[in-house]
C-alpha cells in the first residue's frame, strides 16, 4: 500500500464524536437526563473501572470473554463496566442499604464490550437507563415502561413499538408441560438464540403429549394485541403461568392510564436473558434499525448475589442507536444555537469583549474573532460558521 | 433504501445451488417477481403488486443482510448461518440443500485416532464450526481458511485433513479422502432479522405457516 500521511489510529470499536455529531448526541441525552429527573429519578455515577469480580457476580460468567481487562498493581483483575445495571445493584446492596425504598436511579453512561462492532453500537458505547429497586408491583413495571416510551419520544422519535412478554410464563409453560429439566434448558437456548428450528426439533423430540408439544411450539408466535392474553390464558392451565398473564393484564392496564397503550405489543416469545430476568421482559423496535433500540425487564434474584433481596427493574437504551434511528427517519437532533459572531478592527479587542460578554449575558451564544479582520472577512466568516448575526466593532 | 422499510419485505436470496431451490419454494406461495434469475442484472428484483424486493447476494452475505436489516428475510443453508454467527431469527428448515459438515483426511497415511490430528493443520471455509468441533473434543489444531476447492489441501501438502460439506461423497471418493469425524447436519434455513420479526410479524409469520404447509404436502 501506498504510505499516505501518517493516520493516528484510535482502538478498534472506539469513535469520536466531531462537533455536529457530538451536539446531537448531547441534545438526546440532555432531552433524557430532563425526562428522567422529571419522573422522580436521581441521577447516579459510578466507577468507569470495578474489579471483575463484582461485574461478573451472578451471571457474569456468560459476559467475562467480552470484557476489558486490566490489572491494578496487586494484580487484581479489573475489568470496564460492561453495562450498568451490576453497578448499580452494587451501589443499591451496599452503600445505599439503608435508604427509604424504592430507590429510583437513573444513568446515562459509557459501557464496554468486546465484540464485533454493529449497527449503532462500537465496543464502547453509550447507554442511558433507569432501575427502580425495592419494589415488585406491576406500578413498578408500567413505570419503567411508561418512562422509557416517554425518553424516547422526548428524543424526538415516535414510530417505535415495544413488545412485553413475561419470562415466568414460559418457565411455567415448559413445568406444566413436563419437560426435563435438561430439555427446559435446551428450550431456553434455543428462544434464546432465537433458533425456532431448534425449539421445534426439541418439542418433537421431547416425550410429551401432542398439546403440550404444540404449545411449546406456539411461544414464539404469541404475539399482537390483547388478545394474545387472552389466548395465552386458555392454553395454560397452570398458577405460574396464569400469574405472570396476569401481571402483564395489570401492567397493560396501568399503561392504559398513562396513555401509551399504542405502543405496545405483547410478545410472549420476547425474551432477553432467562438466568437474568425474572418476570416481565420488554424491547423496543423501530422500522429503518435492525436492532432493537431498547431492553429492559424486572430482575428480582440480582441483588441476592449482593447479599440484599430487593426486588428490582429496570430499562437502558443505547444513545448511539437513538441516534441512527432519527438520522435514518429523517429526523434532525436539534441544533446547536449559534446566535452572534463578533468581529473587529485593529486595536478593538477591549469594546469586542465588553460586547461579547454583555451578549452572552443575555443568553446569546456568541464567538468571537482572536484577531482583527475587515468587516467583509469577519461577514463570510460568519456566514461560513452559521451564526444568525455579525457585530462589528470598528 | 431497503434496511427495514414497512411496506415491502425484503427478501435475501443466495447464488448458486440454492438459489434456484429457494426462487421455486417461494414462487409456490406467490413470493415471486417478474425477471427473478440468479442471472439477473439487476441486484434488487421488485414484485411492485405485491411489494416483495429481493436481493441476489453472494451466499455467504446472507446472514450479514438479515442481521442489519438490510433485508426482512433471507435463504441460507444452516453451514454457513453457523459459521457466520449472525444474531437472527432461524424460522425454518426448508429441507433441501441437505449435506453434512464433516472432517475428512487422506486415505493412504489416515492416523489411528481423531486425537493424533491434534495440532496439524486443517484446511476448511469454516473455521469457527471447525475450531468448536476440535475444542470439544480437546483438539488445538492450525486452521488454514480456504474460500473453495478445500479437497485440495491434503493432496498438495497444505493440511492434513479438511472440515468441509459433503453431499454425496463423490468429490471425497475421487481425492482420495476419507470422512473420519462426522460435525453436523445442514440444511437451508428461512432466516428473519430480529426486529422485522417484529415489526411485520403477521406478514411473516403468514409467509413461514405457508411455506410449512408447502413442505408437508411434499413430504
Amino acid at each position: 500500500m501506498e504510505n499516505r500521511d501518517m493516520v493516528l489510529e484510535i482502538p478498534y470499536g472506539t469513535r469520536d464524536f466531531l462537533p455536529r455529531e457530538a451536539a446531537g448526541k448531547r441534545a438526546i441525552e440532555a432531552a433524557i437526563a430532563e425526562e428522567f429527573n422529571l419522573w422522580g429519578y436521581d441521577e447516579i455515577v459510578t466507577p468507569t473501572v470495578e474489579f471483575l469480580d463484582t461485574l461478573t457476580m451472578g451471571n457474569g460468567s456468560n459476559l467475562e470473554p467480552h470484557m476489558f481487562k486490566l490489572f491494578d498493581k496487586n494484580n487484581r483483575t479489573m475489568a470496564l463496566r460492561y453495562e450498568m445495571t451490576t453497578p448499580i445493584a452494587r451501589v443499591a446492596a451496599s452503600r445505599m442499604k439503608e435508604d427509604k425504598l424504592p430507590l429510583k436511579l437513573s444513568y446515562i453512561s459509557s459501557v464496554f464490550r468486546y465484540e464485533q462492532a454493529q449497527t449503532g453500537r462500537q465496543c464502547e458505547f453509550h447507554q442511558a437507563g433507569v432501575e427502580l429497586l425495592g419494589s415488585d408491583k406491576a406500578t413498578a413495571d408500567a413505570e419503567i415502561i411508561a418512562l422509557a416510551i416517554s425518553a424516547l419520544k422526548k428524543t424526538g422519535l415516535n414510530d417505535f413499538i415495544i413488545c412485553l412478554g413475561q419470562v415466568d410464563f414460559i418457565n411455567g409453560l415448559m413445568k406444566q408441560c413436563g419437560l426435563s429439566s435438561k430439555e427446559m434448558g435446551k428450550i431456553r437456548a434455543a428462544i434464546e438464540n432465537r433458533d425456532l428450528v431448534g425449539l421445534n426439533a426439541i418439542a418433537d423430540k421431547a416425550d410429551i403429549s401432542d398439546d403440550a408439544r404444540s404449545m411449546v411450539k406456539e411461544i414464539p408466535l404469541l404475539h399482537g394485541n390483547r388478545e394474545v392474553l387472552k389466548k395465552a390464558y386458555s392454553m395454560v392451565n397452570n398458577e405460574q403461568s396464569r400469574k405472570a398473564l396476569d401481571n402483564l393484564s395489570e401492567i397493560c392496564n396501568l399503561l392504559e392510564a398513562y396513555g401509551v397503550s399504542e405502543y405496545i405489543t405483547f410478545d410472549l416469545g420476547v425474551i432477553r436473558d432467562f438466568s437474568y430476568y425474572t418476570g416481565m421482559v420488554f424491547e423496543a423496535y423501530t422500522p429503518e434499525l435492525g436492532y432493537p433500540l431498547c431492553g429492559g425487564g424486572r430482575y428480582d434474584n440480582m441483588l441476592t448475589n449482593f447479599g440484599t433481596d430487593m426486588s428490582a427493574t429496570g430499562f437502558a437504551f443505547g444513545i448511539e442507536r437513538v441516534m441512527l434511528a432519527l438520522e435514518r427517519h429523517g429526523l434532525k437532533a436539534p441544533e446547536t444555537q449559534r446566535d452572534v459572531y463578533v468581529a473587529f478592527a485593529p486595536g478593538r479587542e477591549p469594546e469586542a469583549i465588553k460586547a461579547v460578554q454583555k451578549l452572552r449575558m443575555a443568553g446569546e451564544a456568541c464567538e468571537m474573532a482572536m484577531g482583527p479582520s475587515t468587516e467583509q472577512d469577519a461577514e463570510e466568516y460568519r456566514a461560513g460558521k452559521g451564526y444568525q448575526q455579525l457585530i462589528f466593532v470598528k | 433504501m431497503t434496511s427495514n422499510n414497512m411496506e415491502y419485505l425484503t427478501i435475501a436470496l443466495p447464488k448458486g445451488k440454492l438459489f434456484g431451490l429457494s426462487a421455486d419454494l417461494l414462487a409456490k406461495i406467490g413470493y415471486t417477481a417478474e425477471d427473478l434469475s440468479e442471472k439477473s442484472r439487476k441486484l434488487v428484483i421488485t414484485n411492485e403488486e405485491k411489494k416483495i424486493r429481493f436481493i441476489i447476494s453472494k451466499t455467504a452475505d446472507v446472514p450479514t443482510y438479515v442481521e442489519y436489516g438490510a433485508a426482512d428475510i433471507g435463504v441460507i443453508g444452516k453451514d454457513v448461518l453457523l459459521e457466520s454467527g449472525k444474531d437472527v431469527y432461524e424460522l425454518l428448515d426448508l429441507g433441501f440443500g441437505k449435506c453434512h459438515l464433516m472432517m475428512a483426511v487422506d486415505k493412504n497415511h489416515k492416523r489411528a485416532k481423531l486425537s493424533d490430528y491434534a495440532h496439524t493443520r486443517v484446511a476448511t471455509k469454516f473455521p469457527h464450526i471447525a475450531e468448536k468441533f476440535f475444542n470439544s473434543k480437546g483438539m488445538q489444531m492450525e486452521f488454514i481458511k480456504l474460500n473453495g476447492s478445500i479437497e485440495l489441501g491434503p493432496i498438495v501438502g497444505l493440511s492434513e485433513s479438511i472440515v468441509d460439506i459433503v453431499e454425496t461423497g463423490t468429490t471425497l471418493r475421487e481425492n482420495n479422502l476419507e470422512e473420519i469425524a462426522f460435525i453436523m447436519d445442514a440444511t437451508a434455513r428461512l432466516i428473519c432479522n430480529r426486529v422485522s420479526f417484529k415489526l411485520k410479524f403477521d406478514r411473516i409469520h403468514q409467509m413461514t405457516e405457508d411455506l410449512r404447509k408447502i413442505l408437508e404436502m411434499a413430504k
